[in-house]
């Protein structure tokens, strides 16, 4: 038995959901290869050669891979999957592992099982539905298990490896989709669905210019991602790619803070497997207090600026 | 601020098991009316109400409408959705495919109508009175004046009002002041203030046609010196399009306890040479036109106590599954828990429940009655749910409107402290339910008009046939098993009885001794609705019980039904014999005093 | 150009979902059912394509239960011109669905599926992608706007970090995300009309489709139910239990 686990990286650099992806495949168990499909990305290659746990790493080096499009790395997979003979094919349920997996799992004519949070066994996992308000346990009956991993289910496998790095051919490149442009959020904090401390904020803050005012100098102090409420992303005070809940990202950080969020059950799917959670609220019957660790009723304007300055 | 979801599934149960949907839907020309379509209606008007109308009607209140120099300005939110009220096409619905309508029975468009009154009644009455002028003009206008207006205001591009009342003249409309000059060209000059006049003016809607009651030269004294005419806040040109402003203005709003965000206009016609007015009908018969429209207003004005009752209700019952404050009476030494769980919480909400839907049933009948006496081929039929709707009306108006008062005070209750803060949004049910056993004829006099035009006039032919019907279900109760329906039986019974003595007493007493009949009339009223009301939760729960035997549909809706229907035995209806010792003994006491003891 | 839009029947998103006493699935007896709200947006965006003159057709399919007629309905009352419905009461998975959409674009030829990128009950995320898999057409996923000129669809879409817009040739699939639009309230007139317009019924079978389930859901339970923590006075005693009780700063 072995496990396909395709790395999701930038060519330089892993990204942080393809460590917590190594530790499903690792309790799903069997020898793990990890794929780097990309362009130029031999140091990302290097970097998963050193991850605990990993037997091989097999890299696809091509400009066709540069943009990760789904049609041309599902291609790609299902090639690598069916010569190896893999039993199980993992990635992240990120964007990316959203977009190109079910390809993977249709052209492999199997079930893809989505977004997993716990192994059970090599055949059964365990898995959100209904927004997570309902834990579902599945047994594929596939030859082929084609997987994707919610990153705040696993921790994050360490380093301590040195597996060897093995060039793969490249695949077509299938031509029908292309990347026009990015516009990607350029910040210099830690990436929302990674960090360890999360500052949200809602529409309690009244506008953008009092988000940004207030909360910016609070996640500087403490290394936090910002995020938001769906309230503050329809509001117009924040893009739409800060949003934590059922509809946006799903984080679970060390630390959540929850400032001017009355916590509707869409946020709360969000955020709601958070190690310490604390709400900053002046409607002390805000249902956010229901799954808060530490609760404080007070006026966020001056609350905030208080507890910036305290830490 | 709270949501508002529409109760589909009460809705649909009341409309199908005792309003007779599908004896309607056979009626000529409300063919289309068949179960699946009227269920498509129902969600999207739920979705439409829910999603549109109801986040305004928090910050409508809040915001309220404001007027600056003879303009209105609508809150916030609502002139879009006003706009998209019109491009959705629901102000069509019930009305003559002829001008553009989509000709759909009562029935269906009274659970509409309830909807958008649940979610937003200060919204809710501006397509109300524009309904109310549509019918007017279509019951008495000429062809031309139905060929110039109905149209545009079907449609919903142009709004109607009522403008009735004058500031000498409320309830009692004989002394309507207004006049109106006849001019060479057949048009007439109209002079005079009107006041409370709902939506008179504001910013949603292109042009606004005020129906107007004014007195000509030649009219004699009293309530047949009254005619009817068409104002337009606008000129329409012969090609349809909009022309001069017409000499008609609002000259303030007022400031109210309630529905802030419908403008409530003082009006002035002819400050400036006079208003431009088109008569309806014939001359002196203006007052019969408006009553026959009244009628259909005013079932409307009790439906908007059931709505208004509903949406206390779901915001009540939404507070008590939320709120977390002290401890399950039945478990010991358990946690804090929902306030849902104290009994005195639950007898509250089964208070609201309970009514809520005694009172939509029996408005939602009586609409039924009224498509059948529009409809039905059949004369006696017709005559027959006639008389029915027109014993009915001044009771559903009435009742349903005095309930929404306690209930929404019910609402209020339920959230303790935090219901008295406005912020709340409990607090708006109250305030807007206020109006609503006030306007379109106060509940004394809807009480005056039940027992004497209703009851007394045809010697109580109408109301005899209603108490045996009602005591004929007697049997099919005592036909069932178990205690609910062996309680629900009793109370019935009861009440009949309760009912049927005061009738007695009515009829014995109306011609020679008025006063005192008239001084126990709104308890009589209330006594009717207690029991009418009851006699439809029986209904109900014998509809739901052969419905749960027959294992189709939700086994825990049925069950809830019949509870519900036992709960307004053991707690609604021991009223009924309360109120009739009232009517039978209590005249005298009303009377007792002379004017100087008070 | 015609578009197919594929809509499913969930639990209405304001419904909590409830497990069934013994644990093996959700319950759905008597639960207020609705269009999957990410489907309703992808009607609306094909409604849109054709209120611009892009689309000339747009054909709603359903799959599942006979009462998915009702969301047909829906979509037709939204505007669609034509529904399929796909009958059987067999549990349908993403792949199951994939092909039977397979078949149907094959037969319909559209140049344009649009879907919700997940239905809000197995929150898959899946179909669309298996669709374009199995046709061998592009995908894109995770929709914010849709352009459609000369033979191409130019899609903004939604990734981690930010958007990324994706040229890809025709036919394609489209999955929708949250922000690609508002959708409409179906108008009275387009309710009433939809009643009459055409709906037609296939197995399966007749598609030659085999929609057996691949994966078996053992068991369904409600995650442990996060306890409310402690009130604290201030923020002072927030920073103390912060530092000194969670140590988390």
């Amino acid at each position: 038995m072995a496990i396909l686990l395709i790395a999701e990286h930038d060519n330089a650099r892993l990204k942080a959901a393809t460590l917590n992806t190594l530790t499903a495949a690792a309790k799903i168990g069997g020898d793990i290869h990890v794929l780097v499909a990309g362009s130029g990305c031999g140091p990302a290659a290097d970097a998963a050669a050193r991850l605990a746990g990993v037997a091989k790493v097999l890299v696809a080096d091509a400009a066709h891979y540069g943009d990760q499009l789904a049609e041309n790395l599902a291609a790609l997979v299902v090639a690598t999957a069916q010569a190896g003979g893999y039993s199980h094919v993992l990635a992240a349920a990120s964007s990316q592992g959203k977009n190109f997996m079910p390809r993977v799992a249709a052209l492999l004519d199997v079930a893809q099982v989505s977004d997993i949070v716990a192994v059970e066994s090599a055949d059964t996992f365990v898995r959100p539905i209904y927004a997570g308000n309902i834990l579902a346990t599945v047994k594929s009956a596939d030859a082929v298990k084609v997987i994707t991993v919610r990153p705040t289910g696993f921790d994050a496998a360490g380093e301590g490896g040195s597996a060897p790095v093995e060039a793969l051919a490249a695949g077509p490149d299938l031509g029908i989709s292309k990347v026009v442009s990015r516009e990607l959020t350029v910040s210099a904090r830690p990436e929302l669905g990674a960090a360890k401390v999360v500052v949200s904020g809602g529409r309690g803050l009244g506008s953008g210019e009092n988000y940004h005012k207030l909360l910016e100098p609070l996640a500087d102090k403490l290394g936090a991602a910002l995020g938001a409420s769906r309230a503050a992303v329809d509001a117009g005070f924040v893009p739409n790619d800060y949003q934590v809940g059922q509809t946006g990202k799903i984080v679970a950080p060390q630390l959540y803070i929850a400032v001017g969020i009355s916590g509707a059950i869409q946020h709360l799917a969000g955020m709601k497997e958070s190690k310490v959670i604390v709400a900053i609220n002046k409607d002390p019957e805000a249902p956010i207090f229901q799954v808060a660790d530490y609760g404080l009723v007070a006026d966020l304007f001056t609350a905030i600026p208080e507890l910036t300055a305290a830490l | 601020m709270s949501n508002y979801a529409a109760p589909i599934r009460d809705m649909q149960f009341v409309m199908k098991e005792l309003a007779g949907l599908d004896r309607v839907a056979a009626l000529p020309g409300y063919e289309e009316a068949s179960p699946d379509l009227v269920d498509a209606i129902l969600e999207e008007a739920g979705k439409f109400a829910g999603g549109v109308l109801a986040p305004l009607n928090f910050s409508g209140d809040q915001e309220g409408s404001r007027w600056q120099d003879g303009a209105v300005t609508t809150p916030a939110g609502f002139k879009d959705a006003y706009q998209q009220f019109v491009d959705n096409g629901w102000p069509a619905l019930a009305c003559d495919p002829e001008y553009g309508g989509q000709g759909l029975p009562r029935l269906v468009s009274m659970v509409v109508r309830e909807m958008w009154k649940a979610s937003n009644m200060a919204f809710s009455l501006c397509p109300m009175l524009t309904q109310g002028a549509i019918e007017a003009l279509a019951l008495a206008g000429s062809d031309e004046l139905k060929q110039t207006f109905l149209p545009n205001m079907v449609s919903g591009h142009w709004t109607g009002t009522m403008n009735l009342t004058e500031p000498g003249a409320g309830s009692d409309l004989a002394a309507v002041r207004s006049r109106a000059e006849p001019q060479a060209d057949g048009t007439y000059k109209i002079f005079g203030q009107k006041i409370f006049i709902t939506w008179g003016e504001h910013d949603v809607a292109e042009n606004i046609v005020h129906l107007v009651l004014a007195r000509t030269p030649t009219a004699p004294a009293g309530v047949k010196g009254i005619s009817l005419f068409v104002v337009p806040k606008f000129m329409v040109n012969a090609d349809g399009g909009l022309g001069e402003r017409n000499d008609a203005w609002c000259a303030s709003i007022e400031h109210k306890l309630g529905i802030h965000a419908s403008p409530t206009a003082v009006m002035v016609f002819g400050d400036h040479g006079g208003a431009t007015g088109y008569l309806v009908g014939e001359e002196n018969r203006g007052l019969e036109y408006m009553f026959i429209m009244m009628n259909e207003a005013r079932i409307a004005v009790g439906l908007e106590g059931v709505a208004i009752s509903d949406r206390a209700y779901q915001q009540a019952l939404a507070y008590a599954k939320d709120r977390i404050q002290g401890k399950d009476m039945r478990v010991r030494g358990g946690g804090d828990v929902p306030i849902i769980r104290h009994p005195d919480v639950r007898r509250m909400l089964m208070m609201m429940k309970s009514q809520i839907e005694a009172m939509r049933a029996l408005a939602y009948v009586v609409a039924s009655a009224l498509d059948h006496a529009h409809a039905s081929p059949d004369a006696n039929d017709r005559a027959r749910n006639q008389a029915f709707s027109d014993l009915m009306i001044p009771v559903v108006k009435g009742w349903c409107t005095e309930n929404a008062n306690d209930i929404t005070s019910l609402g209020v209750q339920v959230h303790g402290g935090m219901g008295f803060i406005e912020e709340t949004g409990a607090a708006q049910h109250y305030r807007d339910a206020r109006i609503t056993a006030i306007y379109e004829g106060t509940t004394g006099i809807q009480a005056l008009d039940l027992i004497g035009r209703k009851i007394a006039r045809e010697n109580g032919a109408t109301v005899k046939a209603v108490i045996a019907e009602m005591s004929a279900l007697d049997a099919k109760l005592a036909a069932q098993e178990g205690a609910d329906f062996a309680t629900i039986r009793k109370a019935l019974a009861e009440g009949v009885a309760a009912v049927s003595a005061c009738v007695d007493f009515i009829l014995a007493n109306f011609a020679k001794e008025a006063a005192l009949v008239a001084a126990g009339s709104v308890p009589f009223l209330k006594l009717m609705g207690v029991v009418s009301g009851g006699w439809q939760m029986a209904r109900a729960a014998l509809a739901a019980d052969a419905l749960l035997k027959e294992g189709s549909g939700d086994p825990a809706f049925y069950r809830a039904k019949i509870a519900t229907s036992r709960f307004y035995a053991d707690h609604v209806m021991p009223q009924a014999a309360g109120l009739a010792r009232t009517m039978l003994e209590g005249g005298e006491s009303v009377l007792a005093l002379e004017e100087a003891q008070f | 150009m015609k578009i197919l839009v594929p809509v499913k029947r969930v639990i209405d998103y304001n419904v909590r979902p409830r497990v069934k006493a013994d644990g093996s699935a959700v319950d759905l007896a008597n639960v207020k059912m609705a269009m999957n709200p990410f489907d309703e947006i992808a009607v609306e965006e094909a409604m849109r394509l054709k209120e611009a003159g892009i689309a000339t057709e747009v054909v709603v399919v359903s799959c599942g239960l006979p009462a998915c007629q009702e969301t047909l309905r829906t979509a037709l009352a939204l505007g669609a011109d034509r529904a399929i419905l796909v009958e059987t009461d067999v549990e349908l998975q993403p792949l199951a669905v994939a092909k039977l959409l397979k078949a149907l674009a094959v037969q319909e030829a559209p140049q344009l599926v649009i879907l919700g990128k997940q239905a809000i009950d197995d929150d898959s995320s899946q179909t669309g992608q298996m669709l374009a898999a199995l046709m061998g057409w592009p995908q894109a996923v995770f929709a914010s706007k849709v352009t459609v000129v000369d033979g191409k669809a130019k899609v903004a879409r939604e990734v981690d970090g930010g958007t990324e817009t994706l040229e890809v040739s025709l036919p394609a699939v489209v999955t929708t995300d949250l922000r690609l639009n508002e959708p409409r309230y179906a108008t009275l007139p387009n309710i009433m009309k939809a009643k009459k317009k055409p709906l037609v019924t296939v197995k399966p079978a007749d598609l030659g489709v085999d929609v057996a389930p691949r994966l078996a859901t053992l068991k369904v339970a409600e995650p442990a139910k996060r306890k409310a923590g402690a009130m604290v006075a201030d923020v002072a005693a927030l920073v103390d239990k912060l530092k000194n009780e969670a140590k988390v700063i």
